[in-house]
């Protein structure tokens, strides 16, 4: 068996586990309740939730983010990256029949995240509130991730260098439901949860504009 | 692990459900919500961080349910739950979170913090961790509401004085206070004193409401206290009189938290869809407004007036656009705080802070921003649709020599009716209140 099958096997494995391990979390947590509501909605709690996960989530629909937006969309280009480098993993056993300037394109992508990832790392020993709030766990995560982003790009651009990506990955994947990535999974959860409290009461999406003093 | 622990612990695993967990498991502790709270506004430190906040019961959670955690406390700073850390978190809990929900609006996962400060705040109360006075102001409520009886005489006679005041202020020999009258269309639940049944009785006179007057108060400490059980109890006592009397609807007076009991969560403690409309007079007082049901003078407040959003009744309740909707047919001068509707910030009063008085110093801070914000409107009056906010604001007005008034929205639409007696009754109420002068209303 060669080094990059070797490698291969172990980023499979590692999915395998990680996919299984979300499974049996998300089984758990479905079987939870989900408490009930009885009372009269002044709005639609489903629109509530469509805006909770489309134009809710822009930079531009929160104060916080309006205020954070070079530290937010830091984090939402990040997050994507790791979605565009879960993609290349995906496509990694073709990726030789990629046409060069698509690889060049995936490869500024995922660097792009890698770089934005480390600067998200580096920020948490910056920021004196972000350094309070942080975790061990934390660090590693977000430098893990960094990692498989860079890994990611760095395949792309050479193809020799796949089993570093492929060892990269299966560590993201053991790793995963186990420390603070996991929270990817309770994200639409969470959404949903804000999106029919507040579109239940007719708060979200907004009908109304804003008056100003 | 001592017995408090343990009952605590025991609460915590009765109340995991799909929203908690969510809320526990999905905070990156990114801290984008840090300045979305009004305490680290007033006093930017790592503890007034919402999310540090959260992370305090996350802290527990993890020890109890993560075996990562389990093993390596030290990795996710995990920590078990003792005697010392459960007296910290209600500390926390009751005193440094109004659950005025800014931060999860502000929060990019929509984090719900004020479902964990709520978590916490049954755990502590479960252990005599809560604070006295809201546990005892529960309590008297619900001994209420199990002998009517022993009050009802006393109530009536207080009913009869305050008709005599009414028929001065609407010139209408006629006026009168329905209590406990059957079949009316309409319950109106008040708050103890005058202040909030007069105008409100005014105002149903001269549109010709069918209504009657609860003999109990709107406030529910229970909720404040996360205590589902005391909370049903409380408002176990309207629901059973609006059911008695056959009413359509049960109208709540301008108090935030009451409105939100009632109308958003007191279904689901009785796990039912109330027969009965619930709404804040503040809803009622629009749609008479709408319907052309109320002859209106805005030239009868002419002063800078500017609205306050109660986090239980705007961002919480959706009661948004009504107040705005009433505020400019009785106002001349009307001006919006910056922010404004549900990204208003708390005035620092809320979930049971005002009725607590060992925190003033801690209610004050937490006012600080919503007194800078009615400076910059340069408004002189300040309306408020909750009892609580007004007290606070009153408070915070007279501690930061900010020198505007407090109001109630009732008080400015009587004033726009013209009422022969209104000056004697009503506009008496228009100077500051606040929780020290004013003990009868709480």
């Amino acid at each position: 068996m060669s080094f990059l099958l070797l490698t291969q096997f172990t980023a499979a494995a590692a999915a395998i586990f990680c996919i299984t391990a979300f499974a049996l979390r998300l089984r758990t947590f479905t079987r939870l309740t989900l408490p009930g509501d009885r009372s009269t909605p002044k709005g639609d709690p489903a629109k509530g939730v469509a805006y909770a996960l489309t134009l809710g989530m822009m930079p531009w629909a929160k104060e916080s983010t309006r205020r954070h937006a070079l530290a937010y969309l830091r984090g939402v280009g990040f997050h994507l990256a790791a979605f565009i480098s879960l993609g290349v993993l995906l496509l990694s056993p073709w990726l030789g029949q990629v046409p060069g300037p698509v690889r060049t394109g995936l490869a500024i992508l995922t660097g792009s995240g890698a770089l934005l990832a480390f600067l998200g790392f580096l920020s948490r020993f910056a920021e004196k509130s972000l350094k309070a709030l942080s975790t061990p766990d934390d660090y590693f995560a977000v430098l893990l991730v960094s990692m498989f982003l860079a890994a990611a790009t760095l395949a792309v651009e050479n193809l020799s260098l796949l089993p570093l990506f492929y060892m990269t990955s299966a560590l993201v994947f053991v790793y995963m439901p186990l420390g603070k990535i996991r929270h990817c999974i309770y994200f639409a959860f969470s959404r949903m949860f804000f999106g029919k409290f507040f579109g239940r009461r007719g708060v979200f999406p907004h009908s109304q504009q804003k008056g100003t003093a | 692990m001592s017995e408090k622990t343990v009952t605590a612990l025991g609460i915590l695993q009765k109340q995991i459900n799909q929203p908690l967990v969510a809320a526990l498991e999905v905070c990156a502790r990114c801290g984008i919500c840090t300045e979305a709270c009004h305490y680290y506004q007033a006093e930017p430190i790592d503890a007034h961080m919402p999310s540090m906040r959260a992370e305090e019961l996350r802290k527990v959670y993890r020890s109890e349910y993560d075996w990562l955690s389990k093993i390596f406390p030290a990795w996710t700073r995990s920590e078990a739950l003792s005697d010392e850390k459960l007296a910290a978190l209600a500390e926390m809990a009751f005193t440094k979170c109004t659950l005025c929900s800014r931060c999860t609006i502000n929060c990019p996962m929509g984090v719900d913090t004020p479902l964990l400060m709520t978590s916490i705040r049954a755990m502590a109360t479960a252990t005599g961790n809560a604070p006295e006075i809201l546990e005892m102001l529960a309590d008297a409520a619900i001994e209420k509401g199990r002998d009517p009886g022993s009050y009802l005489g006393f109530f009536l006679d207080s009913i009869k004085d305050m008709e005599t005041e009414l028929q001065e202020l609407t010139g209408n020999p006629q006026a009168h206070i329905p209590v406990q009258k059957k079949g009316a269309r309409a319950l109106y639940v008040a708050l103890a004193g005058a202040h909030t049944i007069l105008p409100a009785a005014a105002i149903f006179d001269a549109v010709g409401e069918d209504w009657t007057l609860s003999i109990y108060e709107a406030a529910n400490y229970g909720v404040f206290l996360g205590d589902a059980s005391r909370a049903k109890a409380i408002a176990r006592r309207i629901v059973d009189e609006a059911r008695d009397l056959g009413v359509k609807e049960i109208i709540i007076s301008e108090c935030g938290h009451a409105y939100h009991a009632m109308r958003w969560t007191a279904p689901n403690w009785f796990g039912e869809e109330f027969t009965f409309r619930v709404r804040s007079i503040v809803e009622v007082i629009a749609d008479y407004i709408r319907h052309d049901r109320l002859k209106l003078d805005p030239t009868a407040n002419p002063e800078p007036i500017t609205y306050h959003d109660s986090c239980n009744l705007g961002r919480k309740g959706g009661v948004l656009e009504e107040p705005r909707l009433i505020l400019k047919a009785v106002t001349t001068n009307f001006r919006e705080l910056t922010p404004n509707r549900e990204e208003a910030y708390c005035c620092g009063g809320g979930a049971g802070l005002v009725a607590n008085p060992d925190v003033i110093d801690l209610r004050m801070l937490a006012g600080k921003p919503k007194v800078e914000q009615v400076r910059r409107s340069g408004a002189s009056v300040v309306v408020a649709a909750c009892e609580n906010c007004r007290l606070q604001l009153g408070d915070i007005s007279s501690h930061y020599g900010a020198g505007f008034g407090v109001t109630a929205i009732a008080d400015l639409v009587v004033k726009a009716m013209r009422l022969p007696g209104a000056a004697k009754t009503i506009e008496s109420s228009m100077t500051s209140v606040t929780s020290e002068t004013e003990p009868a209303r709480k």
